[in-house]
């Protein structure tokens, strides 16, 4: 039993989740095991899948897949910004409220953090719209 | 060339306009744009020496990164479909 399934059931058990609601839970979490690629494949793409009821078009379904290629080609710009730029990026973002380096932003990390997107799976249901957001 | 760092060199295109019995598929070379702007790039080639001189960033290693962007859109597919038209657009 995963430590996610448990989590749900704990919560019925304990109240904070209707029967209903658990096991929507559990279904989206199984849909996002199946779709989730299998660990040691490279992720390839990130994949939108919006399926609507627009009251002048009436039903309408988008499909989108982006490259992850294009989110690692991405951090590769960021090597190319002069040094001082980059102190005045990171100044700005710290400035915000943000404390995060640029400088930091290397291919090794990025393929990190990636990696850790493969469980991703945004699941969104309800009447009008039903949105999935997970990478393949 | 690596297959990894050409941008895509053609996209496919299926229209089908609401009321249309029959869609429009295209096959765009694109790989013709890319051909007919590399004349232009030679052209910018100085300008952008000097610029990486006066802004202080590495020319070759800037245009390593754009063609890696570029590259990146490679598999890129968006489909939009409702009841009266079908749209998909795919780069290859």
């Amino acid at each position: 039993m995963t430590d996610k399934r448990r989590q749900i059931l704990d919560m019925l058990a304990s109240g904070k989740l209707t029967a209903a609601e658990a096991e929507r839970l559990i279904a989206a979490l199984e849909r996002g095991t199946a779709m989730a690629a299998p660990a040691g494949e490279k992720l390839k793409y990130l994949r939108v899948l919006v399926d609507t009821v627009d009251e002048y078009d009436g039903p309408t379904k988008v499909n989108v897949r982006v490259p992850m290629q294009l989110l690692r080609a991405g951090v590769r710009l960021t090597g190319v910004i002069p040094t001082k730029a980059r102190d005045q990026v990171n100044e700005a973002l710290r400035n915000q409220g943000i404390p995060f380096d640029i400088n930091k932003l290397t291919p090794d990390n990025l393929e990190e953090m990636v990696e850790q997107l493969r469980e991703l799976s945004v699941d969104v249901d309800n009447d009008r719209a039903k949105v999935r957001v997970f990478c393949e | 060339m690596k297959a990894e760092i050409l941008p895509p060199l053609t996209a496919s295109v299926h229209v089908k306009p609401a009321g249309w019995r029959f869609g429009i598929r295209l096959w765009l070379p694109l790989f013709l744009i890319w051909l007919l702007l590399l004349p232009l790039f030679v052209l910018a080639l100085p300008f952008l020496f000097v610029a990486s001189l006066v802004f202080g960033f590495r020319l070759l290693r800037s245009l390593g990164a754009v063609m890696a962007v570029l590259a990146g859109f490679k598999g890129t597919k968006v489909e939009v479909e409702n009841p009266g038209t079908r749209i998909f657009v795919k780069l290859n």
